[in-house]
């Protein structure tokens, strides 16, 4: 149902709820499951963040940018227990193109940002749903994109609900479950909690080694493996590690905030950036709905079988 | 009466029949294939295995009905097609693209039979015909056909009349009810038609005619080109002694020759009665609780 | 209970206090700190077969290729298929280290990203660590594609899973010589040259895959998977990807599943009921 409120307003003023008037980003079919559910919908709800967003900020001459040739590098950690691991330079000579030093490290700043932006959106998103009187939020959408030189914003949206004869939480659920899906899950005996998710960041900045590697060169024949060499086709043994680092960084984080509860629907995106030769940025993005178990579990009777004449 | 538009002047005769081939590759499947067919098997001393392309739901629908699967198989063409001289003011059949397209599709089908021969099988299923545009080369199609070869576990044998293992395209779940009314398919059978749509007639056809008329050439036109492709794969299923066909689609593609000229496939699956009696199940009636 | 009623003590339950470390009482509940990827019908089918998911497990490699492997050759690329079958193994030993480690019996519903570009190759899997309900310990049995709902069927009429069977290979297609392509032209006709070197690769690649079968004791490879398309930047190379998941009888006779016909009554339209903006049927 399209607001009544006027289109001069601005936006703030538009969401404010005027009885009997909300508009809700749910589609058709989700909007009668919810009220089917005994979910009502209350307001769409949004939160907003604009965070300066850069690759190479943060303290401590960690070679920004400049791809560290040479031993520009002088590794210390930004904070304890943050993940960093180093290479040296196996093979005998030094030249300007031969790297002595390398290194993974987690961007801790880049983690922190997004943390930052993204708890800022979807907080803002529970204020407005907790002043709508709201029990949770669901169909939650949560995006980034960049806006203009070195900014990008951060925004979450949902539809709010509100569940009569029962006790209003204090802080309201939120789930990016709707429809089906979530009646199913509450059938199941699972509540929804929140939403979860975090990002993880991890800096390969290539060794000597692997720098052949994904150029392809074949150093093999001036030394031979125990002395560093390469021999063409391999596992890329540092850019393994960088990778691997960012997943289980991004799942233990995302374990410590789950505490008993479980996360469900968890979808793990990674994408690498090359930001020079030999060197890569990595992230990757854990996300899911935090669950709770709020009854004992009847497991399903075994399915049928069918065969669908159509 | 606008002559441009005058429908093919003669019925062309229908495609060669199927032993003619002209492909090129040497009789008998690549050493390759052999190898790979034949670690399919089981020999003294190795123990085969099957491979399918079947999803889970069609493995097991086709292991109900009694039927296992060999190994998946697969035969391609690289076909270059070029383009005949056209006669810009008729609309007729492309005779030579015709025949191109058939023998193509009619090669890379022919492969995949050699390689389920091979396996012994009695049968393919699923089995799917695509054709692959490469970038580099241009006027350059590659046709494929990929199925996976079956065998029937009582061991009667479910080859044609031809001797040649059935074909089919239809999926496991269809081939599964198929077989519950009792009767056996005989090999996918297709026809085919590369029709040529008048230009310059188009334009003057247009003018003259009123808004929103029926143009009466045109269709004509294309009602004669689907009937040729249809009256083809009809030819095959009677070459099969089949007692009907099902599944039977007609698909209709530019490839890569300019809207005027369009390629009419009819496809299907032969079928015929299977000996014995049979009493169809009673399928039964319910109400999907899924959205 | 209603859907209504349930929707009730869900929200109910958000307020009482968090179950910090104590474990639901009854039917076993998932662990906490539990995270999965699979859906709730999924996540049913599953434990109407006696499994639970237990944990979100990933392993991913990357290999390189040297330079010049794409340049000079006309056929297939070997640097390439065999930097394919290092990741794709190594990928498939995280992937089993990662659930022994979280304590499970095998990984189902695994997704394969692979990408290929000029200098090396990486393979992805990421996929949910499953371990029956009721058993004390467990040891390893199984990575594979299949989702929950197929594994609950196959697993059903007696086959198993044994793991991910997966074979490739890379060609970079033969050009035609100026006499071929002059003799050629206007004419319909086959292309021996090419047909032969995209027929071979395609083998190749589901004899690897077959092999990959061989090597875990498989008896079949089932739900097989035929990739193929352009591989890294050139237009010329064009790689063949063949997956799918072994599989064996474990009792060694293969059990019907005895399906039904059905003739299913829905329409497409659903009929609303106007006023109270409900869907016909209510409660």
């Amino acid at each position: 149902m399209p607001s009544t409120a006027g289109d001069e307003l601005p936006e703030a003023a538009a969401r404010r709820l005027r009885p009997g008037a909300w508009s809700s980003g749910l589609s058709v079919a989700d909007f009668a499951s919810c009220l089917d559910m005994g979910m009502d919908p209350v307001g769409y709800v949004q939160g907003y963040a604009v965070l300066q967003w850069s690759w190479f900020m943060g303290t401590g001459g960690m070679g920004m940018g400049m791809g560290g040739l040479g031993g520009g590098w002088a590794g210390t950690p930004q904070r304890r227990g943050q993940y960093v691991e180093q290479w040296q330079c196996p093979h005998g000579f030094v030249s300007a193109e031969h790297r002595m030093y390398g290194a993974n490290y987690e961007l801790t700043w880049i983690e922190e940002s997004w943390a930052t932006g993204w708890g800022l959106a979807t907080g803002r998103m529970l204020d407005e749903a907790k002043a709508l009187g709201a029990s949770g939020i669901v169909g939650v959408v949560d995006e980034m994109r960049p806006l203009f030189g070195g900014t990008v914003e951060f925004r979450a949206s949902g539809t709010a609900v509100a569940v009569p004869d029962a006790p209003r939480p204090a802080n309201p659920f939120s789930t990016y479950l709707c429809g089906q899906r979530l009646g199913k899950l509450i059938e199941a005996g699972f509540a929804p909690v929140s939403v979860v998710a975090t990002l993880s960041a991890v800096r390969m900045l290539g060794s000597c080694v692997t720098h052949y590697q994904l150029a392809g060169t074949n150093v093999g024949t001036w030394y031979g493996p125990a002395a560093g060499g390469v021999s063409g086709v391999g596992p890329v043994d540092q850019v393994n590690r960088a990778e691997a680092a960012a997943r289980s960084l991004a799942r233990e984080r995302v374990r410590g905030q789950l505490g008993a509860d479980i996360l469900h629907g968890a979808t793990l995106e990674s994408s690498e950036r090359e930001i020079g030769e030999g060197d890569l940025s990595i992230q990757c993005t854990l996300k899911g709905t935090r669950v709770r178990r709020f009854k004992d579990f009847d497991p399903l009777p075994d399915a049928l079988p069918v065969v669908r004449l159509t | 009466m606008n002559d441009d538009n005058d429908p093919a002047e003669e019925r062309l005769p229908a495609p060669p029949d199927a032993p003619a081939r002209t492909g090129q590759l040497p009789q008998g499947l690549p050493p390759d294939a052999s190898r790979r067919l034949a670690e399919l098997e089981d020999r003294p001393g190795h123990k085969g295995m099957f491979t399918s392309d079947l999803s889970v739901n069609e493995f097991l629908l086709i292991k109900e009905v009694g039927f296992h699967p060999l190994g998946f198989v697969m035969g391609s063409s690289i076909y270059h097609l070029g383009i005949q001289t056209r006669k810009w003011s008729q609309s007729q059949e492309l005779s030579k693209l015709t025949e191109a397209m058939y023998e193509a599709r009619q090669l890379a089908m022919d492969r995949m039979d050699a390689e389920a021969t091979e396996l012994g099988a009695d049968g393919v299923v699923g089995v799917r015909l695509d054709v692959n545009y490469y970038e580099w080369g241009s006027d350059t199609a590659e046709f494929i056909a990929v199925g996976t070869a079956v065998k029937a576990e009582d061991g009667r044998s479910y080859r044609n009349r031809q001797g040649k293992p059935f074909t089919s395209d239809l999926s496991g779940q269809d081939f599964w009810v198929l077989m519950q009314t009792g009767h056996v398919p005989l090999g996918l059978v297709m026809g085919t038609c590369v029709y040529h749509i008048a230009h310059r007639g188009l334009g003057q056809t247009l003018r003259s005619t009123g808004r929103n008329a029926e143009l009466p050439n045109f269709t004509q036109a294309l009602y004669e080109a689907r009937e040729l492709a249809m009256t083809r794969m009809q030819d095959e299923a009677n070459e099969l002694e089949a007692t009907g066909i099902v599944g039977v689609r007609l698909e209709e593609k530019s490839h890569m020759w300019g809207d005027h000229t369009i390629e009419f496939l009819s496809l299907g699956t032969a079928v015929a009665r299977s000996e014995g009696d049979f009493t169809i199940p009673q399928p039964k009636t319910i109400i999907s609780l899924d959205g | 209970m209603t859907i209504r009623d349930e929707v009730r003590s869900a929200v109910r339950a958000l307020s009482a206090p968090s179950p910090a470390e104590a474990e639901g009482s009854g039917k076993r509940a998932g662990t906490g700190g539990t995270t999965s990827d699979l859906t709730i019908d999924e996540t049913l089918l599953l434990h109407s077969a006696g499994w639970e998911p237990v944990d979100l497990v990933y392993g991913i490699s990357w290999w390189s290729i040297p330079w010049g492997a794409w340049q000079w050759t006309t056929g297939e690329v070997q640097e390439a298929s065999g930097a394919f079958a290092g990741a794709i193994a190594q990928a498939e030993r995280q992937l089993r280290e990662s659930c022994e480690r979280a304590g499970a019996s095998g990984v189902l519903g695994v997704e394969v990203g692979i990408r290929v570009s000029s200098h090396h190759v990486s393979i992805e899997l990421t996929g949910t660590a499953v371990r029956r309900v009721e058993a004390d310990a467990h040891r390893f049995e199984f990575v594979s594609d299949l989702s929950a709902r197929d594994f609950a069927l196959l697993t059903r009429a007696g086959w198993w899973p044994l793991g991910i069977a997966a074979g490739a290979s890379f060609v970079v297609a033969p050009r035609r010589s100026a006499r071929e392509w002059a003799s050629q032209q206007g004419q319909n006709v086959e292309l021996p040259n090419l047909t032969q070197a995209l027929y071979l690769a395609r083998e190749r690649a589901m004899e690897r895959m077959q092999r990959s079968g061989s090597a875990m004791k498989a008896e079949g490879i089932v739900a097989v998977k035929l990739r193929e398309g352009r591989a890294s930047s050139s237009v010329r190379v064009i790689q063949f990807v063949a997956i799918g998941t072994g599989v064996h009888l474990r009792t060694g006779e293969h059990r019907s599943v005895s399906p039904e016909m059905v003739v299913p009554l829905d329409d497409l339209v659903r009929g609303f009921d106007v006023k109270s903006l409900r869907s016909a049927g209510g409660e």
